[in-house]
């Protein structure tokens, strides 16, 4: 009785040890898998981030010829680099004019949405639904299917090479009109009765409830669309002539024609780059919450 | 709904409506229409227009240079679309199945989204240069000559390799939100019937967020066929011997290059019909295959 007893035991012991054993295993096995995958990852952002850091390692130096990865080395010559590019090739010019067409186009383009989208939430009125369409479909006429026609259209308006040019036609947004829509869709109906029962008028409704519950769409969406009109390339270059009103974009081109006839360095076409990469790089960074949150929003 | 509706103001639904309405008809419709009516005149800079009927069209359908722009782009954006998705989902899995430091991750991966294309083209025509690029020494060791300022091939696939490297954060954003709304009871089961990891990805995740890829290949197409037009501009100029012409870039030299703005409506007015055949068929497919749940 007291062997059987001795051998249970000893079964249990070695069960419970077994047991123990092969959760420690199994931990280092998780352990194991999680340092692969965090290789992995680090490998991956390395290679993703490996040109723009090539291309700030460059703005750093004098000639920027890096022709073997020992040449790799951040060189003195930052501040003189950005100066000169910002000042004396006249870089502050383009990036002021990217800056105020961005700027105006987001501001005039959440102005115009909100009204759209407070009718077609907050209305009742007659062909709402074609209205509506009338908006959506206007995603399938992106710039280049109809900037030629568009191009005849505003030098006949006189328009051509203005600020009015970079900026008015881009007022109208299915997208923008879209998100805010359906946002404005999960904001409860009772908080719109309310308001009409309490007699307050549809601007104020905007105004004082609708905006102040949208701030993170707002931002999200102010972020999407800033990105989206600082990076226009194609309408800026062929609607603007004047050197004076072109934008970034259009002006790194005007650089590496520049180096192509080595009338700068390859450093200047880099650090320009640089300058015109920073401003919706630091928005993204700044505000990435708010934009992952409505770019859920935009897929629904 | 409908319950959201209670002002009935027509009039000043209409004023409200007004500015998106008068942009959308102003500098969207009529420009499109236009396009459509100048596609059948013979236009350019100086002389006033002349009605040629349906020429143009016919000018394109007898192009061989033309024919050659399109197989190009549709070669272009195929590329573009499954490249970028492969390399994105990817990533996106590999930030899914990390346990500490998504947020991090992500954030190293998605900022190419706000990266300007002109920007992707022109550090990319640096560090890819023939004569002066980093790599191309490191290339050039391994027995591939550097050349494609002058080789059609090469270019495109230097071209190519920007305009992915520009659209994959895009994707990792629509795709780590898809991943992470799939509840983690499924992980679990999956994981308890011994399934391996690719499998997981392959046959469990995949059919799950098959409505955010189907968006995403629209998105991606659009961008293949529209979004590329900097880089292509700056790093090859349509060249060498038309091997990277895209149909935008084509157009684009129609118009202001050789100022014949009639034959470049035509262009404009193939290239609404075939995007808008390509969207509507993919979003037939979608309705389809992909699974939406319920």
């Amino acid at each position: 009785m007291l062997g059987s007893l001795l051998t249970a035991l000893t079964a249990a012991v070695e069960r419970s040890q077994a047991a123990g054993r092969t959760t420690s295993e199994r931990i280092r096995r998780f352990e194991t898998e999680q340092l692969t995958l965090h290789v992995l990852a680090a490998t991956v952002v390395f290679l993703i981030v490996l040109p723009v850091l090539i291309a700030a390692l460059v703005s750093t130096k004098r000639a920027g010829i890096v022709t073997s990865i020992g040449d790799l080395v951040p060189g003195g010559h930052a501040l003189s680099n950005y100066r000169r590019a910002l000042i004396g090739l006249e870089f502050w010019r383009f990036m002021l004019n990217s800056f105020v067409m961005s700027v105006a186009v987001v501001v005039g383009k959440l102005i115009v949405s909100l009204l759209a989208a407070l009718v077609i939430v907050y209305y009742r009125f007659p062909y709402k639904n074609a209205v509506f369409l009338f908006i959506l479909f206007t995603l399938l006429l992106p710039v280049p299917v109809r900037f030629v026609p568009l191009y005849r259209l505003t030098t006949e308006l006189g328009m051509g090479n203005t600020f009015f040019a970079i900026t008015v036609p881009y007022l109208a947004s299915a997208t923008t009109v879209f998100i805010l829509r359906q946002h404005f869709l999960s904001i409860p109906a009772s908080l719109v009765e309310t308001a009409k029962v309490d007699g307050v008028g549809p601007l104020r409704f905007l105004w004082s409830v609708l905006v102040p519950m949208s701030r993170a769409v707002l931002v999200g969406v102010s972020v999407i669309m800033f990105v989206y009109t600082w990076n226009q390339y194609l309408w800026p270059l062929v609607i603007i002539n004047a050197e004076n009103l072109q934008v970034a974009q259009v002006g790194l081109n005007l650089l590496r024609g520049q180096a192509s006839t080595g009338e700068v360095a390859w450093s200047m076409v880099m650090t320009g780059s640089i300058l015109t990469l920073l401003p919706p790089l630091a928005l993204l960074m700044l505000f990435r919450r708010q934009l992952l949150e409505t770019f859920t929003i935009q897929q629904k | 709904m409908s319950t959201r509706e209670v002002y009935t103001d027509r009039l000043q639904a209409g004023v409200l409506l007004l500015p998106t309405m008068l942009v959308s008809l102003l500098f969207l419709y009529y420009p499109t229409v236009r396009a459509v009516g100048l596609s059948f005149y013979r236009a350019s800079l100086a002389r006033s227009d002349v009605f040629v009927g349906l020429e143009n069209y016919r000018r394109l359908a007898g192009s061989g240079e033309y024919l050659r722009s399109v197989l190009i782009s549709v070669l272009f954006a195929t590329c573009v679309v499954v490249g970028v998705m492969a390399v994105a989902l990817c990533v996106s899995f590999l930030i899914h199945e990390i346990e500490v430091g998504k947020g991090l991750y992500l954030v190293a991966v998605i900022w190419p989204y706000a990266l300007p294309p002109a920007v992707a083209g022109l550090v990319f025509l640096f560090i890819a240069h023939p004569n002066i690029g980093i790599f191309t020494s490191y290339i050039e060791a391994l027995g591939v000559d550097v050349n494609w300022f002058s080789n059609g091939p090469q270019a495109f696939v230097v071209v190519l390799i920007a305009a992915v490297w520009k659209q994959i954060g895009y994707n990792v954003i629509f795709m780590t939100a898809a991943l992470g709304n799939i509840p983690d009871s499924l992980t679990e089961t999956a994981e308890l019937d011994g399934v391996s990891r690719t499998q997981r990805l392959l046959r469990v995740y995949v059919p799950i967020i098959s409505p955010t890829l189907v968006f995403l290949v629209i998105m991606n197409t659009i961008y293949g066929f529209f979004g590329t037009f900097a880089m292509v501009d700056l790093m090859t100029k349509g060249g060498p011997a038309g091997a990277t012409n895209i149909l935008i870039y084509d157009l684009y030299r129609t118009a202001f290059q050789f100022y014949e703005f009639g034959f470049a409506s035509a262009k404009s007015v193939v290239l609404f019909i075939a995007v808008g055949l390509l969207m509507y068929g993919q979003f037939r497919l979608s309705d389809r295959y992909a699974y939406y749940g319920g």
